[in-house]
């Protein structure tokens, strides 16, 4: 190995560095002609016919309620950009523009510092000019070498409703949003993004594309015309969305809920549309424009009630005594169940080592299935429920929609917590708990959270015996929830039936939300949860029944006290509301 | 051969040592100046990129450098397969960019095989080419070492990665002629695809034929011979334009892009348009380092690898590009003379190939970005940023450093 001695020639050596060095030698010629020779030429080429590379915002798509009313519009303002390398003078510039806008020159170079990316890339200099800033602007243009405007589609809400939690808000990318992207090469420094809300889960719809236009500039930067290789692309507006919102019901849904901590959720059972949703208190959507205050936005930010939670589908309560049509549902499921037995409510009951009492603590007495719904004994459902495993309880709540999301198209909604033995176990220890937490379960209480949203799915479900869609705010949805909920129809029969003289019967815990107008048929249910956070949450669920078209309803006020005295009168008014609305303006046309 | 660490220290080539540094630090000047408005993570910014993968690079070369020679000479073969072996291997995983070039580990970074087996490739025929004592004064005898090359080259070029492809394949006719095969023969491999070439203009291919005569009659070849060689050449000249002309604009287009893959919507011709302009009008001094107008306003196209030379030219001028290129021309000739003067015949010849490769990239790279030749996706040794490229240029860099110390023995 390696024996064979080196045999190359002093020939073949000369040859091989004579053509290296001829290689080398023509291409340092090639330099010399193009950097020495023709330098004048490319010089003037680079520099006198620079071509400035800009990009147009696409305005965002328009947000529509059901009827085309814009929710969401946008105000064509100007922004000022400087060319960093093309600016003979900063300061003297600055200063120019200072005076002729009326902005100070030092938001404006506070600005500069804040988008400056390169010499040769504009950085943006203000926002939000006005049409007549910029006319002033263009008079002194010749004397404002580098510095341009450019039109700037900003996001405003022209419409009476705030629905700020269903809207949501945009922002301005700058450089920590766009390395959390998953796609950062569709935006660039200064653009406008969904980042909560409807402006968010349909970004992909609502955002346009950029326009991107080549234009020459002479040697004081002043553009002199497009680039004859580059065509301009022009921006691509982004689409429109309609929501299923109805705008005089969201109106009327935001002054009911004026000063009230809670939620307010009307829809169509069949289809799942959310006709109006409130979540109180909120914010004003202008909030995020950045035409505000320093001043309003902490107010929002540290408002101890938390007003940017998105409290219907982020809110998790316990549900109280509106889920004991899924404790009936159970009971009824059983053959063997007789709903017109009677049993003794004498105010509480002993289960093991524990006393769980209920709400009326006098006792209602004898009660059947009918007046312990109507009423909401606690007792009666203790007492017949106590033979079923916990994990039968979950299952049916599970039926019922809760424990996951609804799939509403606003995003982050939470799954809530439906207790399972498995859950129990793993919170508690296997002995750490008692079979005494499905007493509680079957009431809506103990472990139990639920949102508001997955309560509106739930009061759909039940007034469409099972035939419900989930609930959703954009057009058009194809989602189809076909949910393996298969009862008996005189099992529905009852749960309807007994949700109707909840809000009928005079005894009924729920006789305040009766609208007491001729044709219509009421259904529904209260709860009055009782919560670690202070005084009970009133809850109410129901629909209305009129000429064969169905309203649902969810109303939820944070510790307000008892469902009945508190949530009821409220839906009265909702349902009030919607039928005004149907006999005047009939803006709720069925889509 | 331990006895003699402190000749072998002195023996070490410090001017090629010398030139790699200083290559490497005027790339990283340059990267420097390309990253400073780079959005996006820490790797986004090709000179961090860079630093980072020196390290890995640098340790490759003196590991080289330390293991025995004889250990390079018999592990030759098998880095051969192996290198046959990893230039396949992408063809099984998915495309990245239109191409089957990279190996996809699910690293956070992908493997360009080819730049190694080019290395391996050139290692193995100096292997070959040393152990077979052959009659290099015969034209058969010249055909195995080009199957040879030819193997992992067509691979490559079936990526498509015609630039890697030639790289490859450009060895084979320096080390060849270093192991004494005519120089007629070597013209006699290249004349028919100047034949073609030339064919389609007039001027080019009149030209062509004078040379091709009269080297034909200076070879004094047996009038048969020489009858068959010229008329060959001419008659495949002549009918190349119209076996094009009868192939559907279907067809050529595919050969075209099948040749120049890197074709983009702009079109070849602007990034070169770009490029000349950035040079030209860099001037004797260049535009000062950060400000090339033409670097930063992003109209250089891939200014990071393949353009790097016209982002030199633009910022540090004529004076800067002329140091560059006559260092980069010293460190190949100081690698010639060390295969000149290197004693076993292995050494020589991969010393040969390994210069070869570094001025096939050098001149491809550096004529691509002045126009002088059509695009060809190539980064220029030690100054573009690259991943597998700056390692397997270091891994040059040990080899040549390993075998360029002559042993006592």
């Amino acid at each position: 190995m390696l024996k064979a001695d080196n045999i190359a020639s002093v020939r073949q050596y000369f040859l091989a560095v004579g053509i290296t060095i001829c290689l080398i030698f023509i291409l340092i010629a090639r330099f010399f002609q193009l950097q020495i020779l023709d330098y004048d030429q490319y010089s003037k080429k680079a520099n006198t016919n620079r071509i400035r590379k800009v990009t147009t915002s696409a305005p965002r798509g328009l947000i529509l309620d059901r009827n085309g009313q814009i929710l969401v519009d946008n105000l064509p303002t100007y922004i000022l950009n400087a060319v960093p390398g093309e600016l003979p003078n900063k300061e003297e510039t600055f200063a120019l523009i200072s005076k002729t806008l009326g902005v100070k020159p030092s938001s404006l170079l506070k600005n500069y510092k804040k988008y400056y990316r390169g010499r040769f890339i504009p950085a943006r200099l203000a926002k939000d000019l006005t049409f007549s800033q910029i006319s002033r602007l263009e008079e002194n243009i010749l004397n404002l070498e580098g510095v341009y405007y450019q039109q700037f589609p900003e996001r405003y809400f022209p419409s009476k409703v705030r629905a700020s939690h269903i809207l949501g808000y945009v922002k301005e990318v700058d450089k920590d949003i766009r390395q959390s992207l998953n796609n950062p090469a569709d935006y660039e420094f200064g653009d406008i993004i969904g980042w909560s809300g409807l402006e968010k889960s349909y970004e992909q719809y609502l955002r346009g594309s950029h326009g991107i236009q080549f234009y020459q500039v002479d040697a004081f930067g002043r553009e002199v015309g497009y680039v004859d290789d580059f065509p301009p692309l022009d921006p691509e507006p982004g689409k429109n969305i309609i929501t299923t919102i109805d705008i005089n019901i969201q109106y009327s849904l935001e002054n009911l809920m004026d000063g009230k901590r809670g939620v307010v959720i009307v829809g169509i059972p069949e289809t799942g549309e959310i006709l109006g949703v409130v979540s109180k208190p909120d914010f004003s959507p202008d909030l995020f424009t950045g035409r505000i205050r320093e001043q309003d936005w902490n107010n929002v930010l540290y408002d101890p009630n938390k007003p940017l939670v998105n409290r219907f589908n982020q809110g998790l309560y316990p549900p109280g005594s509106i889920v004991k049509m899924i404790t009936e549902a159970i009971l009824l499921d059983n053959q063997d169940f007789d709903p017109h037995a009677l049993l003794k409510c004498d105010g509480s009951y002993q289960y093991g080592d524990r006393v769980f009492g209920c709400w009326y603590i006098h006792g209602h007495g004898n009660v059947d299935l009918t007046s312990a719904i109507t009423q909401s004994c606690d007792i009666y459902f203790y007492k017949t429920i106590q033979y079923y495993a916990l994990d039968k309880l979950a299952n049916y709540f599970r039926l019922f929609g809760f424990g996951d999301v609804t799939g509403i198209d606003i995003e982050r909604e939470y799954k809530g917590t439906i207790p399972t033995t498995k859950y129990m176990n793993e919170r508690y220890g296997r002995s750490g708990w008692s079979k005494g937490a499905l007493l509680n379960f079957c009431i809506g209480q103990g472990e139990i959270l639920v949102t508001p949203i997955q309560v509106f799915n739930y009061i759909n479900i039940l007034a469409t015996r099972g035939e419900a869609n989930g609930p959703y705010l954009v057009f058009p949805n194809q989602k189809n929830d076909s949910k393996d909920l298969t009862l008996d129809s005189e099992v529905w029969d009852r749960i309807v039936f007994d949700m109707k003289q909840v809000v009928m019967h005079a005894n009924g815990t729920g006789k305040n939300a009766d609208p007491l107008v001729g044709g219509v048929d009421v259904f529904g249910k209260t709860g009055t949860a009782e919560n670690p956070h202070g005084d009970d949450h009133a809850w109410f669920i129901g629909w209305m029944n009129y000429e064969g078209q169905k309203f649902s309803t969810v109303i939820l006020l944070e510790n307000a006290g008892s469902g009945g005295a508190v949530a009821a009168p409220i839906a009265k008014k909702v349902f009030n509301n919607i039928l005004f609305d149907l006999k005047n303006t009939n803006s709720i046309s069925m889509k | 051969m331990i006895g003699t660490r402190s000749t072998q220290y002195k023996e070490l080539p410090f001017s090629i040592i010398g030139s790699v540094v200083f290559l490497s630090c005027i790339g990283l000047i340059v990267l420097n100046s390309i990253s400073q408005h780079q959005e996006g993570g820490f790797l986004a910014n090709p000179f961090n990129k860079q630093l980072l993968v020196l390290i890995p690079a640098i340790c490759l070369s003196l590991f080289i450098v330390i293991i025995p020679r004889y250990t390079i000479h018999k592990y030759s073969y098998p880095l051969y397969f192996i290198g046959i072996v990893i230039v396949l291997l992408p063809f099984f995983g998915s495309l990245h960019a239109n191409t089957f070039r990279w190996l996809n580990l699910g690293l956070p970074f992908k493997i360009q095989p080819s730049e190694f087996a080019k290395v391996f490739t050139t290692i193995a025929l100096a292997r070959y080419l040393s152990d077979h004592t052959i009659q290099m004064k015969k034209f058969s005898s010249i055909i195995i070492p080009i199957g040879f090359v030819l193997i992992p080259s067509l691979i490559v070029m079936k990526q498509p990665d015609l630039g890697t492809a030639i790289v490859m394949l450009v060895p084979v006719l320096p080390m060849l002629y270093w192991s004494g095969a005519r120089p007629f023969y070597l013209f006699l491999l290249l004349a028919p695809i100047f034949s073609m070439l030339t064919a389609f203009q007039t001027l080019s291919f009149t030209i062509w034929a004078f040379v091709l005569g009269a080297v034909i009659i200076g070879a004094r070849q047996t009038l048969a011979m020489s009858v068959i060689f010229f008329f060959g050449n001419i008659f495949l000249g002549l009918i190349s334009p119209f076996a094009w002309n009868s192939l559907t604009p279907y067809q050529q287009s595919r050969i075209i892009s099948f040749l120049n893959p890197e074709k983009d919507p702009l079109g070849v011709a602007y990034q070169v348009i770009q490029s000349k302009t950035a040079i030209g009008s860099g001037g004797v001094l260049g535009k000062g380092w950060g400000a090339g107008t033409q670097t930063h306003l992003k109209f250089l196209p891939v200014q990071e690898s393949d353009f790097i030379l016209s982002v030199i030219g633009e910022e540090m001028g004529f004076v800067m590009i002329a140091i560059v290129l006559l260092v980069v021309g010293y460190l190949i000739t100081r690698i010639l003379k060390r295969a000149f003067l290197s004693k076993d015949r292995f050494s020589s010849l991969a010393l040969i190939g390994i210069g070869s490769i570094l001025l096939a990239h050098v001149f491809v790279n550096t004529a691509m970005t002045v126009g002088l030749i059509p695009v060809k996706g190539l980064p220029f040794p030690f100054i573009s940023a690259g991943g597998s490229f700056l390692i397997s240029s270091y891994l040059m860099v040990g080899l040549v450093i390993n075998l360029s110390v002559n042993y006592a023995d």
